[in-house]
């Protein structure tokens, strides 16, 4: 869990150890947290619609990730990677080998599995202390 | 090398007995071109054989009727026989090509083993490009003509311009001065007309004439050696076509399209801009002698009893559908065929007429002999989508079990590909009767069906929400959303107010004014088309006002006319209607500006002409310069663009087409779809390419001149290609 919340690591010290990494994965959870609001929030308009059930699901998928990179929990990955499998998934399920059409399924959500797995070392570090 | 040239010389002279026009195609004139069943010609009027050349003589299908082929003794020229036309060949002569409107030449020096070789002969430039003011509307789209040894073209602005065409050297230029107030919505000249005056001596002046129409309504004729105005056409070589239509409005009324000459008239319409108000310019199509410019006579849909002029003081019949596009003619039978559009209020039909509604949207084939409709035949009713008749008819002696059949092939936007019998009008196959869907602002208006072509069309299925796009889940989410909030109901979704309404194709095509191309030889029919939809709305007549949304007259009155270049539709008053328009063109997105829908945005296709079914289809065009936000992907992967321009097919197994927003030329192996040769042009390709060969050597001209609507950079390019000289 976050190092924030332990008593024994003095304030101080805790700043003193948060290198490039630590941040950069702070900037990947906001941008997950802003991007995983509005798809969740568009998510649950779209299924009020009569639509697609994936964008609320996975606006969900990235919201928790985001939580997680926050708290610098390995979870964050294992919940993204779930997220992205289920894409996968969906987005064959939907579109198969049309591969303008996966444009936009897979691309995006493939790069945030890639930047979400930089994160393992700081998640893994900060598991570790 | 020797001459490839394969004339197929169209004398029609002499063969007399064309009757003008033959009782059964007089019958035909009010019926509902829909039908149930199927209706073949062949079961009802004689094959007629065809000639070695594929060139046929006059027929003669039924008596000669009581329409008048004898009253012609007012103008110069007699319309009662056929005139010669002019082969393509190693001339391209008319905008079509040949008389037939193909756009096939019979020129195979360049084919599918050595098209790679091409290099660029000559680039010529017209020097005609936008002002300032003029900035964001230009969109020259000119295919030139070529007689003997001269290229002949109209710059976007009207510029009419004789080049060498083997060389490009100028050889005479005569500019109309056309004000940039009269671009409507697009400074256009897609092409011009050559005439040969059989009356006139080989040595008179303006034997041969060059005839254009102008941005601002003239019909100008100057002789093909000189470029001066020929003397005895109008007054000192124009015409205006702004008589009988009321008050002149710069850019309300203009012509972008070559004319047809038929049996030594000019017939032309023009385009009236559209969605302004339904108190517009008329559509009335005019008939001009070719030889002195005086009107042969007038047909106004509304009012057909006007056959010359208007009183003074009174106008043709306002707002009712025009031809912005080029007809095509036939000498023999004496017809042209008029591609109408909608009333000038696209979108809203419950002030049209009667009239508006039986005309609108429809082919006809009119008598050029008196101005008189021979058959009309309705391609959408009650028309509310835009859906012009955009593209240029082309004739062609259509195989049947029977033999050949003279008929003319008529593409729409919705893409459905009519095959008429085109001395009748009627379908060579079965017209399907479709139910439509109701709703929208006036639905007790709404035709409860909507005609489809059994032979082919262009449109594919119907949108689902999975077929929205984007760069990424959150646009397409967006797309999805705006997808589920709009109604749609498939193909003919009427338009409405209290939502916005998916016209699924959009306005651009299917197939518009860049038409199709036949290949006789191998009975392959080659389109490229578009499929794009577009994400409208009604604005109530409260809420336009508030927004200052104004027809172009009281535009004009404010700010001289000079109105900022926007898409068609894109918040178009409809003045005298209860609602305003709002089209997204394309339905772009808010987030990116890309398309909401995934492509391809458009495809070419070839066709098996004797039965309609599909032998290849492409998407057309490649990524490179679209991209979320504007900025150019640089991808050089074959996306499918949207495409304005028609092809080219020639009898070296090539189709030849531009078009695509990647300002790419290329050839495709007419057999297989597959590009096998392509060039970057140095401005957008939004024209039709042509062909021609001057000393045995054949070239592939394409006018590059960018298109503002299609978002492609504006030139005034005539790029010119050949084989290098050692290698053919």
């Amino acid at each position: 869990m976050t190092t924030a919340t332990y008593s024994t690591h003095p304030h101080e010290h805790e700043r003193s150890e948060h290198g490039i990494g630590y941040w950069l994965t702070m900037a990947l959870a906001v941008v997950l947290l802003a991007f995983g609001l509005a798809i969740f929030a568009g998510g649950v308009w779209l299924i009020a619609l009569g639509g697609s059930y994936y964008y609320a699901i996975s606006g969900v998928g990235l919201l928790a990730t985001s939580i997680f990179l926050f708290r610098t929990s390995m979870a964050a990955f294992s919940i993204y990677l779930v997220t992205w499998l289920g894409t996968l998934v969906w987005a064959f399920w939907e579109v198969g080998f049309d591969w303008w059409a996966q444009l936009p399924r897979l691309l995006a959500p493939t790069i945030v599995l890639l930047l979400v797995a930089a994160t393992i070392p700081v998640l893994k570090r900060a598991e570790n202390d | 090398m020797a001459s490839r040239h394969l004339a197929t010389l169209t004398l029609a002279l002499g063969l007399g007995c064309v009757s003008a026009v033959p009782a059964v195609l007089a019958q035909q004139t009010s019926s509902d071109p829909v039908q149930d069943e199927p209706t073949t010609a062949q079961s009802q009027l004689p094959p007629v054989p065809a000639d070695e050349d594929g060139e046929r003589p006059a027929v003669s299908p039924g008596a000669a009727g009581e329409s008048g082929a004898a009253e012609t003794a007012d103008i110069g020229t007699d319309r009662s026989q056929p005139q010669a036309t002019q082969a393509v060949g190693a001339d391209w002569p008319y905008y079509g090509g040949g008389p037939k409107a193909q756009r096939y030449s019979p020129l195979d020096q360049i084919n599918t083993g050595n098209v790679g070789n091409l290099e660029r002969a000559f680039v010529y430039r017209t020097g005609d490009m936008p002002s300032e003011r003029a900035k964001g509307k230009y969109a020259w789209e000119g295919t030139p003509l070529k007689v003997g040894h001269s290229l002949y073209m109209c710059s976007a602005e009207n510029i009419l311009i004789s080049v060498d065409a083997a060389t490009g050297k100028e050889n005479w230029r005569y500019d109309p001065k056309v004000s940039d107030d009269a671009i409507p919505y697009s400074a256009s000249c897609r092409g011009v007309a050559y005439y040969v005056n059989p009356q006139a001596g080989d040595a008179a002046a303006c034997k041969t004439r060059i005839i254009e129409g102008t941005l601002d309504a003239r019909l100008i004729a100057v002789d093909a050696k000189t470029g001066e105005p020929c003397e005895d056409f109008g007054d000192n070589g124009a015409v205006s076509l702004w008589d009988g239509i009321g008050n002149k409005v710069p850019g309300w009324y203009a012509v972008t399209a070559p004319p047809a000459i038929v049996r030594g008239v000019i017939v032309t319409g023009a385009q009236v801009k559209d969605g302004e108000a339904e108190d517009a310019p008329s559509g009335v199509i005019r008939g001009y002698d070719a030889v002195t410019g005086k009107l042969a006579w007038a047909w106004d849909l509304a009012n057909p009893e006007l056959t010359g002029e208007p009183a003074d003081g009174e106008t043709y019949t306002r707002g009712t559908p025009n031809m912005w596009t080029a007809p095509v003619g036939d000498e023999k039978l004496g017809l042209v065929y008029l591609p109408l559009g909608n009333s000038s209020v696209d979108y809203y039909g419950g002030n049209r007429s009667d009239a508006e509604n039986e005309w609108a949207t429809s082919l006809v084939a009119l008598d050029v002999t008196t101005g008189k409709p021979a058959w009309h035949f309705q391609t959408v009713h009650y028309d509310l989508w835009d859906y012009d008749l955009g593209s240029q008819p082309t004739l062609v002696d259509f195989p049947t079990d029977k033999g050949k059949v003279p008929a003319v092939i008529l593409p729409s936007k919705q893409g459905d590909l009519y095959i008429l019998d085109r001395r009748t009008g009627e379908s060579l196959f079965p017209v399907k009767s479709v139910d439509a869907p109701s709703g929208g602002v006036e639905p007790e208006n709404l035709s409860p069906t909507q005609p489809t072509s059994a032979y082919h069309t262009l449109r594919k299925k119907r949108l689902t929400e999975k077929d929205m796009w984007g760069a990424t889940p959150l646009d397409q989410l967006w797309c999805r959303i705006q997808f589920r909030r709009a109604n749609y109901d498939g193909f003919f979704t009427p338009p409405s107010a209290d939502k916005p309404w998916i016209q699924y194709p959009g306005y651009n095509g299917g197939s518009d004014w860049g038409s199709v191309s036949v290949d006789p030889k191998n009975g392959i029919l080659i389109a490229n088309y578009n499929d794009v939809p577009n994400y409208n709305r009604l604005i109530a007549r409260k809420k336009a006002d508030e927004m200052g949304l104004k027809p172009i007259n009281e535009r004009a009155k404010e700010d001289n006319g000079s109105i900022p270049a926007k898409a068609e539709g894109a918040g178009d008053p409809q003045a005298g209607a209860p609602y305003a328009i709002d089209v997204n063109a394309g339905w772009r997105s808010s987030l990116t500006g890309m398309p909401c829908t995934e492509p391809p945005y458009g495809g070419i296709t070839a066709i098996d002409l004797a039965s309609g079914e599909t032998l290849w289809d492409e998407p057309l065009g490649e990524a490179l310069r679209n991209g979320p936000f504007g900025i150019a992907s640089r991808l050089p992967l074959t996306i499918g663009t949207p495409n304005n321009g028609g092809p080219l097919t020639t009898a070296g197994g090539l189709v030849f087409v531009a078009a695509a927003t990647d300002d790419l030329i290329r050839a495709i192996d007419v057999k297989t779809g597959k590009v096998v040769w392509q060039d970057q042009l140095p401005a957008g390709g939004q024209a039709t390419p042509m062909t021609y060969e001057v000393d045995g050597r054949q070239y592939l001209a394409i006018s590059a001149g960018g298109h503002h609507f299609m978002e492609t950079p504006v030139g005034d390019y005539l790029v010119v290609y050949a084989l290098p000289q050692n290698a053919s």
